[in-house]
């Protein structure tokens, strides 16, 4: 018997046949009558060949059954409840806070305020957002100052009793009012246009020149917020060690655990971040947010301190979708083929940074939409305004800018006579096509979407 | 009276970003039983991005989904990740578990090759066994060669590889470069019906055709689909945070703020577009992102051809469309000569 098959031999004895999946679950008692789900046989996730198979989540049946653990399931022994006050004013100086009241309040255990923050400044690409606003007031979901209490109702009662007395400042809430040189300035002194793209390809003039029509349009989009079903939530645990735990719906945990090093100005060692299963995030969780501020508070209380976003919360002080002002000028010939395309964007960036360079980025790349045109300029500005900050939102100005582009196509094709579908495939990408910055594209399958989009619908021609 | 119409939009979208460098790191453990357990730093939020990446280590192991367990979204534990953001989670991520996976079948293949009298070269992984090309009557169970890997080699087999999808810094002047690894392409096309009294819109089916490289889990990407449409209904129809002179928000709720609910969800189709990405985890791209981008144009488009009139500020709310309609009957009546 060679070495091999002892081993073999040895777990045989030991294994007996492994217990089936089903056999491994958790006895559930809701629903009592078998829920009556269709087995597929052979089961999906059972095949080699795993990759192509319509295999079933794991986790789908725990939220099925309501047995996720979300943030606001999870409790520890002591934990306290966290609310933030929020400014209620879109620009402001703050003169004096005043946490008295509310610290003598029973039940409230610590109160934070931004002076309190060893670094109060974070961000993904300029550190321009404070944790807790010190001593201004950018935008009226800026949080002020927060409170732990035994429970959330008595934080919520002791956030009425802080009093901050506000010396209110200019606010410039439209984005092109904010690029003027005299707009009161949201990040005084500097500008409020806070990062710009351009793109430039071809020669612009000599497309219009050439063009047999000029097509100019202006359009604009809302600032939508992404309201995931599970709102922002997390607990710290600052425990004896001087070592933090949090646990948070955060899509970005490495990310997060240097953001919330430098804010607290803690090791990295010492801070562990656990991302819970997130009720949806589309952008919105991308970066911290009151994370430092529950920090300090566990660290002021000797106690874990949860936090949870109110819906109003969500919308006022996470961020959103940009709003952006678009103007198209494209050039075609008579036969609708794109000549030259000049863009300019200007997005309502909000208060803050967030991931506004990156939207502005994408924003810009993506405007002249996935057409072969060989003279392109696409300029894009970001703004501050004193409004919800913008930032990360599934697609990433990619929805906004294709709204235009193609409202612009099919104004095109009407004035043309052309059908919507033939001026696309007469214009659209071919594999090895270069894009607007010059990257020569692969796997483009953009005129296999289009055919198989209409194939589907049943899109016919009219005369 | 309802007017139908019909509206087509389609998009490109970048899978990654542009800022910085965008890399992901994983670990792969096959454990004596021949299952799989697999360390990522990326987070599900919801999206099923961890069925979809304990499919690809299942893929490169020649394993079933089921027999893979993925551990993620601990900063003490799980390897560096940039995050469950900008569609780069299949792709990028996939691609670092795809190495992992492979550096620990090289540790497997290693061992098995003396069991089965090959050269590691002749091996493949296939049927949680690992057998000898063209000829898998001649295999070994992969238990067997990780408990062998573990137990008597003494070399567990455990891969751990890092992944950044590889771009060019754009030039600030004029923007060329390669700001992105790949794209993926998508068309929608919407059908509407305006009703030309009240500027309602009732948006009745929308026929998607998505790409996404290869479809890693077909199902999951559906839902993506489905998921990105109803956020692409909102932006068209109904969402929007309205802000008074002093810029407070006035609708900081669900009652004010309408968002679509199932009722107002056209019939969708979905149609994944066959396509094979080179760079991707076994041709995979991305798929999270694009599905909310074409949806509002084509429904713009598609109230354009029911009504005649042009929307060009999102939404296209019931008040707007009907103001839009009646100034088209304004214009059109002032052409008729008296």
């Amino acid at each position: 018997m060679n070495e091999h098959s002892r081993v073999l031999e040895r777990d045989k004895l030991n294994i007996a046949e492994p217990p089936s999946d089903v056999d491994l679950r958790l006895p559930v008692q809701v629903p009592r009558e078998p829920y009556p789900i269709e087995t597929l046989t052979p089961d999906a996730r059972q095949q080699t060949r795993a990759v192509g198979q319509r295999a079933t989540r794991p986790d789908g049946r725990l939220h099925g059954l309501g047995q996720t653990k979300y943030i606001d399931d999870l409790s520890f022994p002591g934990m306290l409840y966290a609310r933030i006050k929020r400014a209620g004013i879109a620009s402001a100086r703050i003169k004096r806070i005043d946490t008295s009241a509310a610290e003598a309040m029973p039940g409230v255990m610590a109160v934070l305020t931004g002076k309190e923050i060893p670094t109060n400044s974070f961000g993904p690409t300029f550190q321009d957002q404070p944790v807790l606003a010190d001593p201004i007031v950018r935008h009226a979901g800026d949080g002020v100052a927060a409170v732990a209490a035994l429970t959330e109702q008595i934080a919520n009662e002791a956030l009425d009793k802080i009093v901050v007395e506000y010396e209110p400042l200019p606010a410039v809430l439209d984005p092109v009012a904010a690029m003027r040189e005299d707009a009161p300035k949201v990040h005084a002194p500097d500008s409020n246009i806070y990062a710009t793209k351009v793109i430039r390809k071809g020669d612009i003039e000599k497309g219009f020149a050439e063009s047999d029509h000029i097509f100019e349009g202006r359009y604009s989009t809302q600032m939508i917020e992404h309201v995931s079903l599970e709102p922002h939530a997390a607990i710290a645990d600052w425990d004896a060690n001087g070592r933090l735990t949090i646990w948070a719906t955060i899509g970005r945990i490495t990310l997060a655990r240097s953001d919330i090093a430098r804010t607290l100005k803690l090791p990295m060692s010492r801070i562990r971040i656990v991302g819970t299963i997130v009720g949806g995030n589309f952008g919105g969780k991308n970066e911290i947010s009151q994370e430092p501020a529950l920090a300090l508070l566990s660290k002021k209380t000797g106690r874990p301190v949860k936090g949870v976003f109110t819906r109003g919360e969500e919308f006022t002080a996470t961020t959103t979708r940009h709003p952006i002002i678009m103007d198209y000028k494209t050039g075609v010939t008579k036969k609708g083929r794109i000549l030259a395309r000049q863009i300019r964007l200007v997005l309502d960036g909000g208060a803050y940074c967030s991931w506004s360079a990156t939207t502005l980025g994408k924003a810009c790349i993506l405007s002249p939409g996935p057409y072969k045109i060989d003279n392109v300029v696409a300029e894009a500005f970001v703004v501050y305004t004193n409004k919800t900050m913008t930032g990360a939102m599934r697609g990433f100005g990619a929805p906004q800018v294709c709204f235009a582009y193609e409202s612009q196509m099919d104004d095109i094709a009407k004035a043309l006579k052309l059908d919507p579908l033939e001026i696309r495939m007469l214009n659209a990408f071919d594999e090895g096509s270069s894009s607007p910055t010059g990257q020569v594209l692969h796997s483009v399958v953009v005129k296999e979407s289009l055919r198989k989009a209409a194939e589907r619908f049943g899109w016919e021609p009219r005369s | 009276m309802k007017r139908r119409g019909r509206g087509i939009a389609c998009m490109w979208y970048p899978i990654g970003f542009t800022v910085d460098a965008n890399p992901s790191a994983a670990t792969v453990k096959v454990n004596e039983d021949g299952t799989a357990t697999v360390l990522t730093g990326t987070v599900e939020t919801g999206q099923g991005s961890l069925t979809v990446l304990g499919q690809i280590a299942a893929e490169a192991l020649g394993i079933a989904t089921d027999d893979v367990h993925v551990v993620s979204a601990d900063t003490d534990t799980t390897p560096m990740d940039t995050g469950a953001i900008a569609s780069r989670t299949t792709y990028v991520t996939g691609n670092a578990i795809w190495l992992a996976a492979e550096a620990a079948k090289a540790i497997l293949f290693e061992t098995a090759a003396p069991m089965l009298g090959v050269k590691v070269s002749q091996l493949e992984a296939k049927d949680r066994k690992i057998q000898v090309k063209n000829f898998p009557q001649r295999n070994v169970s992969i238990g067997d060669v990780a408990r062998r890997s573990q137990v008597v080699i003494g070399q567990p087999a455990i891969g751990s590889a890092s992944w950044n999808p590889p771009t060019v810094a754009m030039d600030p002047e004029t923007g060329q470069g390669k700001p992105f690894a790949t794209y993926v392409y998508a068309t929608q096309i919407a059908e509407v019906d305006v009703d030309d009294e009240t500027g309602e819109v009732e948006i009745l089916r929308i026929a998607a055709a998505h790409d996404c490289g290869t479809a890693i889990n077909p199902m999951l990407v559906e839902g993506q689909v489905e998921g990105g449409i109803s956020m692409g209904v909102g932006m068209a129809l109904q969402e929007e945070m309205l802000f008074d002179a002093n810029g407070r928000h006035v609708n900081p709720n669900l009652t004010n703020y309408i968002m679509p609910t199932s009722l107002d969800m056209p019939e969708i189709t979905v149609d994944i577009v066959q396509g094979f990405d080179p760079t991707g985890p076994f041709g995979a791209k991305g798929v999270g992102e694009p599905t909310a981008v074409p949806t509002s144009a084509a429904v713009l488009n598609a109230i354009h051809d029911a009504v005649g009139v042009r929307v060009t500020s999102l939404p296209a709310t019931s008040e707007k469309v009907l103001t839009a309609i009646k100034a088209k009957r304004a214009a059109e009546q002032k052409q008729i000569p008296a």
